[in-house]
């Protein structure tokens, strides 16, 4: 349910995509992780985000923290997506383009300055794809092909 | 007793069996017919360690009624099994033919390395006489045994479509004085299809040990598994510290690895405590990392108790026994029943130290035990020290190391550095917090099993907030007699093996190594030096390199081994690189005396990467270094995004009597394209 909450929460937080010249909209978020926190990923604070794919980035525009990113277009604005070191690298990669429909589960973090949803799994139509596991850490293409061999998506 | 000149043997020679030079001039032997003298001349009573050449060639002289017979076809043949050689041609038979003076010698002979005295035959083609014979002996070599083991990335096995597998390798090997390989024993495993065949292992079968006049050079392991290394033939980069420890590599275009190479004392006994910590990655492929203590009597394992940190479930406090097997001659042997792997393999490298590796097929780690002497810990044993860890190169890349002092016992404050993913989170910032050993886990204590966390704010002013990732971690104490990172080294004063246990670390261990000695002028003389560096690219992400070179004033300038198969320093090019130079100026951090900066620039495939590094001095003979780049530096490789490296600098002791062929080993560039 934390995607209703956030989606008519009216909390205001700047999300700023350097270099790429994209809007900085407001979003309003829930259970954004502040600097003190001792866990990098909480599973407790995750959102679900419902947008459309309005770029592909396989490298991190300058100012973005490492890894591939997806920017989402949303009711709210547009959302920095990372995918991490593999999101989008080796066999079973997840494959989207712009303009595509997702659904992604993750947490809001400020990283270098800058609001950025640390990706836990991307939906492309039926298919879920996990880009990491519940502690954050990034699940490689081995780690897909077992997650497969076991019928896990993540 | 040396016969040369005094095997003098008559034969006679039928007419049609014996030859002479033509009045054509024609080459072809020819035929005599009178009695002749063939006479082993030069070569023979010669004694060369096995694998080596002898000295001196063959050397027949053939007379006929006191004159030499000229144009005669000699065949030298060596025996075709057990102790003898081989000419040039790689054979044991060589046809030569006597010249005016009727003389004939072969070609060099080496001898192969099977021990044992045999003759040398030399007999006219014709066949019709009896042969010259030299005496020649293959002495046994004198010969050590070294443990290896290493981490890293391959780029065989399917690798390439996968950002690399994770493997690790651990094995032992025979080396004689010449720096042949006479035999050895290995376990690979990449946990994703090529590992070696258990309960047995690989065989290594040959190869060859060749350093420089710096300990600098190669190991070529020929393995009897042709799926591993190049068509089964692995090349590790060396660089000696001293005589019983290198820092290694894997030096080929098959994979990319960093770790260590000890001189084995074998047999050894196991018995005591132990102190231990391995990495890896689990049945799903996630980072994982394993640590704690243990006790071995016979062939049981007792008192054990681990932590985990399983791709970021965390676990401490576990209770674990097991069963230790006789180890071969090798010192190989098997850890079964702890619940932490079915089959762990042991390589003993000493009685209080040993290498591990998981061999089950579909997870993979390795690490080290090291005893923990007749020490009753307490908190009063933790000193001074440098932390030093190292990422999994399957987790989230971190580089983390730092020094602490002890105010109080149980607590500690000091200064680190540490980067995440490519972002410097703290440059010399400031840490505090609390530590225990000898812990108590459901009643029993624990002797040296301890944990250490990080109570003070994390996130220094200015900086991102990214270090609070970092707050606790296993500490398991080992013999204050020990080096850990050269466990044939008394000096060192033991320290501690120590384990991530913050979730999204998962995978990263490293050591604790006491601080004894700061002074920037006990930083001098020359050092071997080495790092595995993770970056962020296409298709892999792992280099290492090991070198050597002098500091003084101020200055580190060395030589060094690059492994490049993932196209660091070159885009869409591998390079596996020789005679790379390493340089830079150290500037003292004056705020924290034992820290350093070094901006250090590495030469590579015509690429120059000035990587910023931080250096701590745990003493004159012991540094850890991590690179610190700022996250959105240029790579000559513009696929890289970020990279951070984590070693070591070990002062040299020179490696006199080391068992191996001094020559250019490792000074040819070899450079692959994909």
């Amino acid at each position: 349910m934390k995607q209703g909450v956030f989606l008519q929460a009216n909390l205001a937080v700047a999300v700023l995509v350097a270099g790429l010249a994209l809007a900085i909209l407001p979003l309003a978020l829930e259970g954004q992780t502040g600097s003190d926190s001792r866990v990098f990923y909480d599973v407790r604070e995750e959102i679900t985000l419902s947008g459309t794919v309005s770029a592909v980035l396989i490298r991190p525009a300058p100012g973005m923290i490492a890894g591939s990113h997806l920017l989402l277009t949303t009711v709210s604005g547009t959302v920095d997506a990372s995918l991490g070191r593999w999101g989008l690298q080796g066999k079973g990669a997840l494959s989207v383009m712009p303009g595509q429909a997702v659904e992604v589960i993750g947490i809001m973090k400020t990283l270098q300055g800058k609001v950025v949803l640390v990706v836990r799994t991307v939906k492309v139509g039926d298919k879920v794809h996990a880009i990491r596991n519940q502690y954050g850490i990034p699940v490689s293409p081995q780690a897909r092909q077992r997650l497969a061999e076991k019928g896990e998506s993540q | 007793m040396n016969r040369e000149g005094h095997v003098v043997i008559p034969i006679v020679l039928v007419s049609l069996a014996s030859v002479f030079w033509t009045s054509c001039g024609s080459s072809s032997p020819k035929t005599v017919s009178t009695t002749a003298k063939m006479s082993a001349t030069g070569g023979s009573g010669q004694t060369v360690k096995a694998g080596g050449k002898f000295e001196k060639p063959l050397s027949v002289t053939v007379t006929s009624n006191g004159s030499p017979l000229g144009g005669l076809a000699v065949t030298f043949t060596a025996p075709s099994s057990g102790a003898s050689g081989t000419f040039v041609n790689g054979n044991a038979t060589e046809t030569d033919i006597t010249d005016s003076n009727g003389v004939t010698t072969s070609s060099a002979f080496t001898a192969n390395k099977t021990a044992g005295s045999y003759t040398v035959t030399a007999a006219a083609a014709a066949g019709a006489s009896t042969p010259a014979s030299f005496n020649l002996t293959n002495q046994a070599a004198s010969t050590a045994n070294y443990s290896f083991y290493v981490s890293g990335l391959e780029a065989i096995c399917g690798a390439g479509n996968y950002a690399g597998n994770y493997y690790a390798l651990a094995g032992s090997v025979t080396i004689d004085s010449s720096g042949n390989v006479v035999s050895g024993e290995q376990d690979y495993n990449d946990a994703f299809g090529c590992t070696s065949p258990e309960p047995s292992g690989d065989t290594i079968t040959g190869g060859a040990l060749t350093v420089d006049g710096t300990g600098q050079g190669t190991l070529t392991l020929v393995t009897n598994n042709s799926n591993l290394g190049v068509s089964g033939t692995e090349t590790l980069g060396v660089q000696f510290v001293n005589t019983g420890h290198a820092m290694i590599i894997q030096f080929d275009a098959s994979a990319t690895s960093s770790g260590s190479m000890d001189m084995q004392t074998l047999p050894s006994t196991l018995s005591g405590g132990y102190a231990f910590t391995l990495s890896g990655v689990d049945s799903i492929y996630y980072p994982v990392a394993r640590g704690g203590v243990f006790s071995i009597s016979g062939d049981t394992f007792s008192n054990g108790v681990f932590d985990e940190n399983d791709g970021g479930t965390v676990t401490t406090g576990t209770p674990f026994s097991g069963t230790l097997s006789t180890p071969d001659s090798f010192g190989r042997g098997t850890i079964t029943g702890t619940g932490m792997a079915n089959t762990i393999v042991y390589y003993i490298v000493g009685p209080e130290a040993i290498r591990i590796i998981n061999v089950d097929p579909t997870t993979s780690a390795v690490g080290s035990a090291f005893g923990q002497g007749t020490s009753t810990f307490t908190n009063a044993s933790l000193e001074p020290s440098v932390f030093s860890f190292q990422a999994n190169n399957h987790g989230v890349l971190l580089g983390l190391l730092g020094m602490f002092t002890v105010p109080s016992l149980g607590t500690f404050q000091g200064v680190a550095d540490y980067v995440e993913d490519g972002v410097i989170s703290g440059s010399g910032f400031n840490i505090s917090g609390n530590y225990s050993i000898s812990n108590t886990v459901g009643g029993v204590p624990y002797n040296g099993y301890g944990n250490l966390t990080i109570t003070s704010p994390r996130t220094p002013p200015n900086v991102v907030p990214m270090a609070p990732d970092v707050t606790t971690m296993g500490v398991y104490l080992a013999d204050p007699n020990l080096n850990l990172n050269d466990p044939n080294n008394a000096a060192g004063g033991g320290g501690a093996l120590v384990l991530e246990l913050d979730p999204y670390l998962a995978g990263s261990m490293g050591v604790l190594t006491p601080q004894t000695d700061t002074a920037t002028a006990s930083f001098a003389g020359n050092y071997a030096f080495g790092a595995q560096d993770y970056y962020i690219g296409d298709p892999g992400s792992e280099f290492d390199f090991v070198g050597q070179g002098p500091v003084g004033s101020g200055n580190l300038s060395g030589v060094g081994l690059v492994n490049d198969p993932f196209c660091f320093f070159v885009e869409v090019t591998m390079g596996i690189y020789s005679d790379v130079p390493f340089s830079g100026t150290l500037t003292p951090d004056p705020l924290n005396v034992g820290r350093y900066t070094i901006p250090l620039n590495v030469t590579a495939g015509g690429s120059t990467v000035p990587f910023q590094v931080i250096v701590y001095q745990a003493s004159g003979g012991q540094l850890f270094w991590i690179d610190e780049e700022p996250y959105g530096s240029a790579y000559p490789n513009d696929q890289i995004i970020m990279d951070q490296f984590s070693g070591s600098l070990q002062r040299q002791g020179w490696p006199a009597g080391l068992p191996a062929a001094i020559g250019s080993g490792g000074k040819t560039p070899a450079t692959r394209k994909h």
